[in-house]
């Protein structure tokens, strides 16, 4: 047998494979073995998270750490009925403070003596470990399904996804360490702003409304009140309910409403950018936006909105050097839009949105 | 057809193959993200000069603490900013 025979019969062998389909089967099997690869090293992703946290509740001596961490990372809460919209928005936030109430309820009750702060690390740690846990268990059920059903559609969707997949793995893997620690996180961008503001502001009351703080200062003339969540604990706080509060607690007389959040940047845009603009910069479910929209539109406020651009693993994990910089030059920006659009003895709202960990006030 | 020119098309088949595998190979790896570590820092300035000073981040800490002596005057260190730096590694 030579050469050009053997060329024959791959020819051949290969027009068999193409016409019965097995082609197909063979790139099923590699794209099923590569899935399930990148699954395991998720899994051990997750693993090392579940050990970290638990290794993290015995040191504050929960001796069974093991039953808290089930307990809170397979907690669900069931979205209210879409179809029927009246009071959604009442239903919605019912269920989520429910939720926010019960996850905080088991995980005290297991550390009845830890503070408020580190409670609240523990919390979103675990929200965390749980975030991990869903997403390792999502493609473990397309893939065995995928497998199971030779679905070769299901599996190639899969196969595509996965990088994508991955990076949001190590996002939250990483994110882990920043929130046991509790270190400033990207999406704390708001808060910082607004603790900058306060910062250099003469301040005149604090107070902490529903793990949200109030803070009234002045600045050239003018009344600021700077909301914020309540640091410096893992917390976003209900800023949405408190703008609310103060709005119809002074009936409506303020001539505006500034907004700061991060935002997620598109691919390509460059982290740390701002960008001003209209509306609620409010990353939240609905409740608390819609709040802020009502508030504003009532009484015919203003309602001017702030962002500072990153992507998702840089709005979870330890802020990073160019977010701390944007901060500082969007503070200064808010500074000359309160100049701007605002007369001396103005009240305005200022509200930092995101999570405020690593940032008091 | 003479053998010499069949084992030419042969040969140019096998060169293609090759150029193809190592072509599919470089993709795989250029791809691939660098790996980097990250350490997260903070700066610390002296409430009474103004000194800045920066160190390595320590649990517990959070902006606004007040943390240690000025080294130059002795006044309050407060913790100004805290982020995260990255080094890539090759
Ligand atoms: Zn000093």
């Amino acid at each position: 047998m030579d050469v050009s025979t053997i060329i024959q019969l791959i020819w051949i062998l290969l027009f068999i494979l193409l016409i019965t389909g097995l082609n197909q089967r063979i790139q099923l099997k590699l794209w099923v073995f590569d899935i399930r690869t990148k699954l395991n090293t998720i899994r051990s992703l997750l693993e090392e998270d579940k050990a970290k946290t638990r290794g993290m509740l015995r040191n504050l001596g929960v001796e069974v750490p093991e039953a808290i961490i089930e307990r809170v990372i397979e907690f669900f809460t069931i979205e209210p009925v879409e179809i029927e919209p009246v009071d959604i928005i009442k239903r919605m936030d019912h269920l989520l403070r429910t939720t926010e109430a019960s996850v905080r309820k088991i995980v005290s009750s297991h550390l009845p003596s830890l503070g408020r702060h580190e409670l609240s690390l523990i919390e979103s740690s675990l929200s965390i470990v749980a975030a991990l846990n869903i997403v390792y268990k999502v493609i473990r059920h397309y893939l065995l399904t995928g497998e199971r059903e030779n679905n070769f559609i299901l599996i190639m969707q899969l196969e595509y996804l996965m990088p994508q997949v991955m990076r949001i793995a190590y996002t939250y893997h990483e994110a882990l360490d920043s929130f046991m620690y509790g270190k400033p996180v990207g999406d704390g961008a708001g808060a910082l702003v607004v603790y900058n503001l306060i910062e250099r502001s003469e301040v005149k009351s604090r107070r902490v409304v529903d793990d949200t703080s109030v803070v009234e200062a002045y600045y050239k003339g003018r009344r600021l009140i700077l909301v914020k969540a309540e640091g410096p604990g893992s917390n976003v706080g209900h800023p949405g309910a408190v703008i609310s509060r103060i709005v119809e607690d002074l009936k409506g007389s303020i001539n505006l409403i500034i907004t700061i959040d991060a935002s997620l940047k598109l691919e390509g845009e460059e982290t740390g950018s701002i960008s001003e603009g209209v509306g609620a910069a409010i990353g939240d479910p609905g409740p608390e936006k819609i709040a802020i929209e009502r508030a504003a539109t009532k009484y015919n406020i203003p309602l001017r909105a702030l962002v500072v651009k990153m992507d998702l693993k840089e709005a979870i994990t330890t802020m990073k050097k160019e977010i701390v910089e944007a901060c500082e030059r969007a503070s200064i920006l808010i500074e000359r839009m309160i100049e701007e659009l605002t007369p001396p003895n103005a009240t305005i709202v200022i509200a930092g949105i995101g999570n405020t960990m690593g940032i008091p006030g | 057809m003479p053998l010499h020119t069949l084992q030419l098309t042969d040969f140019a088949w096998l060169v293609l193959l090759i150029i193809i595998i190592i072509y599919m190979i470089y993709d795989l790896y250029s791809r691939r993200p660098k790996r980097s570590i990250t350490y997260t820092r903070e700066t610390l300035v002296c409430t009474k000069c103004g000194l800045n000073v920066e160190r390595d981040f320590e649990p517990g800490d959070f902006i606004g603490l007040v943390k240690g002596k000025c080294p130059s005057c002795g006044g309050n260190l407060k913790i100004k900013a805290i982020y995260s730096i990255e080094k890539t590694k090759k």
